[in-house]
């Protein structure tokens, strides 16, 4: 907190010749840097808690000029798939009898997009949702699940404000989030 | 999801630097980016979409031309349908259709590309899985950029290698050899072959000199020099290589001996062993029953298009089959001599006519001129009736030469017949090309195995318990065919052989019919058909695609060429009739050896020979049912020899129709039952369709032929796939 506001400081102090410097015709550019520290904020922490992993980095590497929204499009993505793939995991835990195996294969795709787009905490879980899953432990499969879940609905949250404040933020600010 | 992304190299996003340097090469294998490695041509197939999007995001920032895939079966159609235009495959493992370890090696196989596998999981077994299946890679996922910037050192490590081999056999000779054999090759008409052939060529020694900035052109112009070309194994040269294995028997081959016996100039022990390799993978697929339905059928379809797969899969399977007796003798033939180079059309009609010769006779003399006529027409199997001859099926060489042009689906028919009673029969329907070249490989080889040791017995039931004289027709597909069959001719006594072959053909087909399982697995062995009234079941099981003449070959000896003929027509409904009617012989005669082996007959149609329907099924089943080669198995009920009319009428037909007219042809292939096309895997279904549908309008033989023309292209790959040559680059 206090880094930020000292940050905030200097940066109001040093705006106008930032202004100055960055050809400052956009006029948002002084919200863009305080969108700017909100972004670079969020981002770390989501890193700190561990919702996201270095993975995330890789990612926005990915995005570029020709490919502006290549993140926000990839987390949309995974968004909707890993929700459908929890809808089937959610149901073959539910069936009876269990089949673990093919809950396994659930869980081994769940895993993968997950592992793909960063989500460390969501990845982690369903490592260990598949270990109760090989043990065939239902109630520790029960259990997990309920974690993965939410780990699944948080991260989206998160990410959700995060991409919302990207999208404010803008191109500009692009090059400079990724260092901040 | 299927995404696919065209591949073309200006269509990708980021790869605009390679794709501007070498202008696309439609045909066949593109043209060669400059800048190596960028444009490297990556099949990424994932059924992920998540993943499938960053990683394809990934291979486009180090700029490769990137082609997306979620479903295996997509990725293989695709890669028969181009065959040459990709440098790597990069793969997931779990995937809901098939499994990732099949694919690469059916890629391995096929293509002979370098295989990348990729997954989550990261168990040292699952990782040691992946390098004994042939994979050159394991990524664990989430895949870095980092590992995908080097992955192109797999294509440059092996076309190095390739290379390596063919210096050691004395390059000078085996360079004159290759171009020897391109130009045979393009002046039979395999187009494919050639063209993608020497495409591969050229980008693989392109690629070599990538480094270097060699000039395309230059390259282009004179395919003999610099750099050696890799060995293609060409369906004689692959002929020549199952009869030497099949004498030494496939345990005790070493591959000093085949060598030896093979007495090829140029070529070299390392070139035999890894050939030896591919074709022991194969034969050992071949004895998995069931797997491959699925895969199968589409891959079936898909090696319609790329007959190559016929040539080679059928002198694999033909003799596989043939071998185990698995096949009918007469589907083998049939299959051998139509798989081998459905592509080629030309060959279609010949087998057309011999099947109509086929028809005529019944005796095996019948069946031998018949099978006569075919090679003659063939022209292709030239080389293969020899061969035959001497052993027993001689005739049926013949006629199988004929069906193995008729792109005998030869893996997979062969297979499907051989192996399965019924997978095998989705195996041989193989609509996919692929999937047929696969299953005749693999039943060849299988079958080969078999072949050797006479497991036919067992499986006498099967074939009706066929003495089936005639031997082994298994003419190998198209070029195999004649070593095929020899081979298998001695392999499989008729009697042997036709039980072995019913044996396989009832797991196949589990028809009532032998014949049908034959079906399956003639693809590669038309002569099987011819040589015994098919053992409908076989001939159905693998003609789903090809035979629909096959059954009808079943019946008597000439059916055997019937089924030669649709085996071997590539066209993809054709062989579907080919293989019904084959299978419809089969039926009747259960003497019928079917040596499917022919499987490799690329009939498209999954032969699915219904046996029942024989004639008029296969038109249509041809087409509709790529996977219906199953119907095949009806066989029993069909009499062949009506099947053996129409299903001539039909591989007149379409030849005629060649795919133009197969789009109307709509399916009404005769073949109703037995053909079973894959449609989904086979890219030129529609031609199938047609294809099928002239059956009975007898411009199934046209449209064999045009498919197979359309197809062509795939059709060198035959060999290919055994051929390092198919490295496209």
């Amino acid at each position: 907190m206090v880094l930020h506001i000292s940050s905030a400081l200097t940066a109001s102090a040093l705006h106008p010749l930032l202004c100055f410097c960055f050809h400052n015709t956009y006029p948002e550019m002084e919200n863009a840097s305080g969108l700017h520290r909100q972004l670079a904020s969020m981002k770390k922490n989501l890193f700190d808690q561990g919702y996201l992993d270095e993975q995330f980095y890789q990612l926005e590497e990915l995005q570029d000029e020709s490919s502006p929204n290549f993140v926000e499009e990839v987390v949309t993505l995974f968004f909707r798939d890993s929700s459908r793939s929890m809808a089937n995991i959610d149901e073959a835990l539910q069936q009876c009898p269990r089949d673990f195996h093919r809950l396994d294969k659930f869980l081994h795709r769940l895993k993968g997009s997950a592992s793909s787009i960063g989500a460390a905490k969501m990845k982690n879980e369903c490592t260990r949702l598949r270990e109760f899953c090989s043990e065939e432990n239902l109630d520790g499969c029960l259990r997990s699940f309920q974690k993965v879940k939410n780990d699944h609905t948080i991260l989206r949250q998160k990410l959700e404000n995060y991409l919302q404040l990207l999208r404010q933020v803008g191109p500009v600010d692009r090059a400079s989030r990724s260092g901040s | 999801m299927n995404e696919r992304m065209d591949p073309a190299p200006t269509s990708s996003g980021k790869a605009t630097a390679s794709s501007s340097s070498g202008p696309p090469d439609a045909a066949a294998g593109g043209g060669m980016p400059t800048e190596f490695p960028a444009g490297l041509r990556v099949l990424l197939v994932d059924d992920d979409a998540t993943c499938l999007k960053i990683i394809e995001m990934m291979l486009r920032k180090c700029h490769y031309d990137v082609t997306t895939c979620s479903c295996a079966a997509t990725a293989l159609s695709m890669l028969r349908e181009r065959k040459g235009w990709f440098d790597l495959v990069l793969s997931d493992v779990y995937m809901p259709d098939m499994d990732g370890f099949k694919l690469l090696e059916r890629i391995g196989l096929e293509m002979d590309l370098p295989v990348i596998m990729m997954s989550a999981d990261d168990h040292k077994d699952v990782v040691m899985k992946g390098v004994t299946h042939g994979a050159v890679d394991y990524l664990i996922k989430p895949v870095r950029i980092e590992p995908l910037k080097n992955i192109w050192q797999h294509v440059v490590r092996k076309k190095r290698f390739e290379l390596k081999e063919l210096e050691h056999s004395g390059s000078l000779e085996e360079n004159e050899r290759e171009s020897e054999r391109h130009k045979r090759a393009m002046e039979e008409g395999d187009n494919a072959t050639s063209g993608c052939g020497e495409n591969l060529k050229n980008i693989k020694r392109k690629k070599e000199g990538k480094e270097e900035d060699e000039q395309d052109v230059d390259e282009q112009a004179d395919p003999s020099q610099t750099k050696k070309p890799r060995v293609v194994w060409s369906s004689e040269l692959h002929q020549q290589f199952v009869t030497a294995v099949n004498q030494l028997g496939i345990d005790k081959a070493v591959p000093k001996k085949i060598l030896e016996l093979m007495k090829v100039a140029g070529l070299t022990r390392e070139n035999v062993a890894s050939h030896l390799q591919k074709y022991r993978l194969y034969l050992r697929r071949l004895s998995v029953p069931q797997h491959q339905d699925r895969l199968d059928g589409p891959f079936t379809s898909a090696q319609e298009a790329t007959f190559r797969s016929v040539g080679t899969v059928d002198g694999f399977d033909l003799q596989a089959l043939a071998v185990s007796g698995q096949l009918l003798p007469q589907n083998l033939s049939a299959l051998s001599s139509g798989s081998r180079r459905v592509t080629n059309t030309g060959l279609r009609m010949p087998v057309f006519d011999q099947m109509g010769f086929l028809n005529s006779g019944n005796a095996s003399s019948t069946r031998s001129a018949s099978v006569q006529q075919m090679n003659r027409g063939l022209g292709y199997f030239s080389g293969f009736s020899n061969s035959m001859e001497s052993r027993q099926l001689g005739q049926s060489h013949q006629l199988v030469e004929p069906y193995g042009n008729m792109c005998l689906q030869v893996g997979e028919e062969i297979s499907g017949l051989l192996n399965l009673p019924s997978p095998q029969t989705t195996r041989s329907s193989l609509p996919g090309g692929i999937s047929n070249e696969q299953v005749n490989r693999s039943l060849i080889m299988h079958r080969s195995q078999q072949g050797q040791q006479f497991s036919l017995s067992q499986q006498h039931e099967n074939f009706h318990g066929q003495p089936f004289p005639r031997g082994q027709i298994f003419n190998g597909i198209g070029g195999h065919d004649s070593r095929l069959s020899s081979k298998f001719g001695h392999q499989i006594s008729p009697n042997d052989i036709s039980s072995h072959i019913s044996g396989r053909t009832a797991n196949i087909a589990q028809t009532p019919m032998p014949g049908n399982h034959i079906s399956a697995s003639y693809s590669s062995v038309p002569q099987a058909l011819y040589a015994n009234n098919i053992h409908d079941s076989c001939l159905t099981e693998s003609a789903a695609s090809h035979y629909p003449l096959a059954s009808s070959i079943g019946d008597t000896p000439t059916t055997g060429n019937v089924e030669a003929l649709s085996n071997t027509s590539s066209l993809k409904g054709v062989t579907d009739l080919s293989n019904c009617n084959i299978y419809s012989e089969l039926r009747q005669n259960k003497t019928q050896d079917w040596k499917l082996e022919t499987v490799n007959i690329s009939y498209q149609s999954g032969q699915n020979l219904a046996p029942k329907q024989n004639n008029a099924d296969f038109g249509s089943s041809l087409v509709a049912h790529q996977d219906s080669i199953a119907t095949i198995q009806d066989e029993s009920s069909r009499n062949t020899c009506t099947v053996r009319k129409e299903i001539l009428s039909v591989t007149t037909e379409i030849e005629h129709e060649k795919i133009e007219c197969v789009a109307q042809c709509n399916s009404t292939i005769l073949v109703e039952n037995s053909i079973r096309l894959k449609s989904e895997s086979m890219p030129d279904i529609k031609h199938q369709e047609v294809l099928y549908d002239n059956i009975i309008s007898n411009d199934l033989m046209d449209v064999g032929k045009q498919q197979q023309e359309g197809i062509g292209q795939d059709d060198p790959e035959f060999f290919d796939a055994y051929s390092l040559e198919n490295i496209p680059m």
